[in-house]
């Protein structure tokens, strides 16, 4: 099969599939629905009659597929309908949420890059010397520690004792520092790892000391032959660390207690706010597809001989 | 008897084999030589039945080949092993798939056959040299005794004494055991010292089939020729006066 | 010119891996270096290259398989170009050409990655950027090992053409004596890490001395053909 056709096809079912199994798990969630609307939406005590209201307005009584198709419908045009709790629309929520998000991890993949990757040249200069051991020690740790208590630590340290940065909430540059540098970190130390092993496999390529005799330097060997190579491996992980980056921006926005897409999700599952978690789900889906679907390309661009291997 | 009637063998739209006929006799040695991409990998993977041809038969006796039936020898010693097991328990791992037992006299005497210390079987593949974890890799091909043995370029991992030394005891333990063999190489030298057959392969067709002598002689086709030149020039076939 | 060298040796984690070696290369003389696996050639191979190379003498050397000598990820171009950039020499396409004509590599586009070609080309490709150099001597590591039979014939065969007009030294280095003996009018026999025996091809064939040369012209042949 045509290579493109192929990834574009994989796209497709990925998120179809996402679709389905996302509605079905949230459609076989316990409790009622309806109930938990009304008393979202009224904050007292309700008659059955207005349950009942609401479970028909909202279209929970329909059955599955008419409510599958209720909702992946408008969906196909781009449409994320609206809360069950407020009726209004989702998107412009969602958007001012992802808008507060998107700093947030941006910072932390820019200090996650700007720890990493002068940390896995440096350890890969002398495998096994302190740099390396210590290098690899870091990321053990880092890897190792959760985002709730490095949190924990660093508010302690900067917002308590040293009074430098805010503890909570958000307004300023200042505000972003510290969950900055809780996400950052933990992407440096999964990053590192990742880095210092690529670049290791790629230092041990055969043709490097033929190059070398052949009079190419240091420097041209470094930037022309073993970055390319330990390329190939960091961008197969450039999924997962989407991943990473994502799950720990939410918990990281929970912690500090900053508005975002970790509060409207949270809230939402909170209210059984179901067309909410949906558009969050697929738009996570749909983020996934298209970084994966720039992985491969790239890939080919670095590696040509994938997507002409089977030829 | 192994015949192999013409096989012809398709892989992504491409015949790797066509027509392949050949045949061998239970004791005997036939060479199939050829270069990479000749087809030759294809071929012992027909043999053992690892594929499924599009048309023609490999048989025994004129019986399908079972799986299992064929033994093969790799041409990478170590990676032919299980590097977590003893070689031990890697060589007689024909004998348990097939529910046969162990049978301790005739496992020393291979061993003796093939310079193999018994002792030295209790390691694992990475503790042993690599002439010495082929000659393990012939000892299982060897242990549940089969009628036919597949060689894949089996002595090219190993050096120019090693492979001499190593093809000699194949050939010696072969005249006591009398398997056929069926070795794919690209080294003349072994195929003319060892082989009583001889199959030229050359973009998945025989180009010619001849006992040894007759082709070493006098080669009949040009790819034959050039073959036989080439080892010349290398230095793996001498012209001297007899 | 010979090239002449003293008192090569190398040490690895405490260990003697090559014992102190004169040797003396006649100019345009074909040399091979034979010896089991582990005895020290490439070690030997190395030493020298390092030598000559502080010496400001060039040598080239082509190691047995195009894996240990070309990015698989670079075109043979951005190849070919590095190699003439690293020898400080300006892009000359009369030379180019004379080279790839030599090695029967012409016409060929240098815009693909080296695994478009077949192996045998690729070993020729890289050979060229080795001549490219224009070395006083030329190292041949294993050269039939990663190839079909007749290319590497046919390939030795051009190299060795191409040689003796531009008078460069060829050392051929390999476990297999009779490849060495078919090709190399000096034989040098590695053992343990020393040189134990040279001699001429001949002579070394006829009348092998040490014990390691011995063994090695037992094991030389696989069969004598009948002429």
């Amino acid at each position: 099969m045509n290579g493109a056709a192929e990834l574009l096809l994989r796209s497709v079912v990925v998120l179809s599939g996402t679709a389905i199994l996302t509605f079905i798990l949230l459609w076989h969630a316990p409790g009622d629905p309806a109930l938990t609307i009304a008393v979202a939406r009224y904050d007292s005590v309700v008659s059955a009659d207005v349950v009942d209201r609401i479970r028909t307005e909202s279209g929970l009584d329909a059955g599955f597929w008419t409510a599958f198709s209720h909702w992946i419908t408008p969906l196909l045009s781009g449409d994320l309908g609206n809360s069950s709790v407020s009726g209004r629309p989702i998107w412009p929520e969602l958007r001012t949420a992802i808008l507060l998000t998107l700093p947030l991890a941006l910072m932390g993949l820019l200090i996650g890059l700007a720890l990493s990757i002068p940390l896995a040249i440096l350890a890969v200069r002398h495998p096994g010397g302190w740099i390396d051991r210590g290098a690899v020690a870091l990321a053990s740790l880092g890897a190792a520690m959760p985002a709730y208590w490095l949190a924990l630590l660093l508010i302690l340290a900067f917002a308590v004792k040293l009074l430098w940065f805010p503890a909570m909430g958000t307004g300023s540059a200042a505000h972003l520092v510290l969950p900055g540098l809780t996400l950052g970190l933990g992407v440096a130390a999964s990053l590192t790892r990742i880095l210092r092993s690529a670049l290791l496999e790629a230092k041990g390529a055969p043709f490097l000391p033929a190059l070398a005799r052949r009079g190419v330097g240091p420097r041209e060997r470094a930037f022309s032959h073993v970055a390319p190579h330990a390329a190939i491996p960091v961008l197969t992980v450039a999924g997962l660390e989407l991943a990473f980056l994502l799950e720990g921006a939410v918990m990281v926005e929970v912690i500090f207690a900053r508005p975002g897409l970790g509060g409207f999700l949270i809230h939402a599952i909170q209210a059984r706010d179901f067309p909410k978690v949906q558009a969050v789900v697929m738009l996570t889906a749909i983020l996934f597809v298209t970084v994966n679907l720039l992985t491969d390309l790239l890939y080919r661009l670095v590696d040509p001989r994938i997507g002409t291997r089977d030829a | 008897m192994l015949t192999v009637e013409r096989l012809t063998v398709r892989r992504g739209g491409r015949e790797v084999l066509r027509d392949v006929s050949l045949s061998l006799a239970p004791g005997k040695t036939l060479a199939v030589l050829g270069e990479s991409g000749a087809g030759k990998s294809t071929l012992i993977a027909s043999v053992l039945g690892l594929i499924n041809p599009e048309h023609g038969m490999v048989s025994w006796d004129g019986r399908p080949i079972a799986r299992g039936a064929v033994a093969l020898v790799m041409q990478e010693p170590r990676a032919a092993f299980n590097s977590r097991l003893t070689l031990r328990r890697s060589v007689c791992e024909p004998l348990r798939a097939r529910g046969l037992p162990e049978d301790q006299d005739r496992f020393f005497r291979l061993c003796r056959g093939l310079e193999l210390e018994p002792d030295l079987l209790a390691r694992r593949p990475n503790q042993i040299s690599i002439g010495q974890a082929q000659r393990a890799g012939v000892l299982r091909a060897l242990i549940a005794a089969p009628p036919l043995i597949l060689f894949d370029e089996p002595l090219s991992a190993l050096d120019a004494a090693t492979q001499k030394h190593t093809a000699r005891l194949i050939s010696a333990i072969q005249r006591e055991e009398g398997f056929a063999a069926l070795i794919v190489t690209h080294d003349l030298g072994y195929a003319a010292a060892h082989a009583e057959n001889i199959a030229v392969l050359r973009e998945g067709r025989i180009e010619e089939a001849a006992d040894a002598d007759v082709f070493f002689r006098n080669p009949q086709s040009s790819y034959g020729q050039s073959l036989v030149n080439a080892a010349v020039a290398l230095g793996a076939l001498e012209h001297r006066a007899a | 010119m010979t090239i002449h060298v003293d008192g090569l040796s190398a040490v690895r984690a405490g260990r003697t891996i090559l014992h102190p070696t004169n040797l003396s290369l006649p100019q345009g003389s074909r040399i091979g270096l034979v010896g089991p696996s582990g005895s020290g050639k490439s070690t030997l191979c190395y030493a020298l290259i390092d030598r000559l190379q502080a010496e400001g003498i060039a040598v080239a050397h082509v190691p047995q398989s195009p894996d240990e000598a070309l990015d698989p990820l670079r075109t043979l171009a951005f190849h070919w170009r590095q190699a003439e950039r690293a020898l400080g020499i300006a892009p000359d396409p009369a030379r180019k050409g004379d080279l790839f004509r030599a090695l029967r590599l012409q016409g060929q586009s240098l815009n693909v990655r080296p695994w478009a070609w077949s192996r045998g080309m690729q070993q020729r490709f890289v050979i060229a950027v080795a001549l490219l150099a224009q070395p006083a001597l030329l190292i041949l590591d294993e050269p039939t090992s990663a190839l079909d039979p007749v290319i590497a014939a046919a390939t030795l065969s051009l190299v060795e053409h191409h040689i003796a007009e531009t008078g460069t030294t060829l050392l051929i280095v390999t476990h297999d004596l009779g490849l060495a003996a078919a090709r190399a009018a000096h034989l040098m026999v590695m053992h343990e890490g020393r040189v134990v025996e040279q001699a001429a091809t001949a002579d070394l064939l006829a009348r092998p001395v040490s014990s390691p040369a011995q063994s090695l012209v037992a094991h030389r042949n696989w069969a004598v053909l009948p002429c």
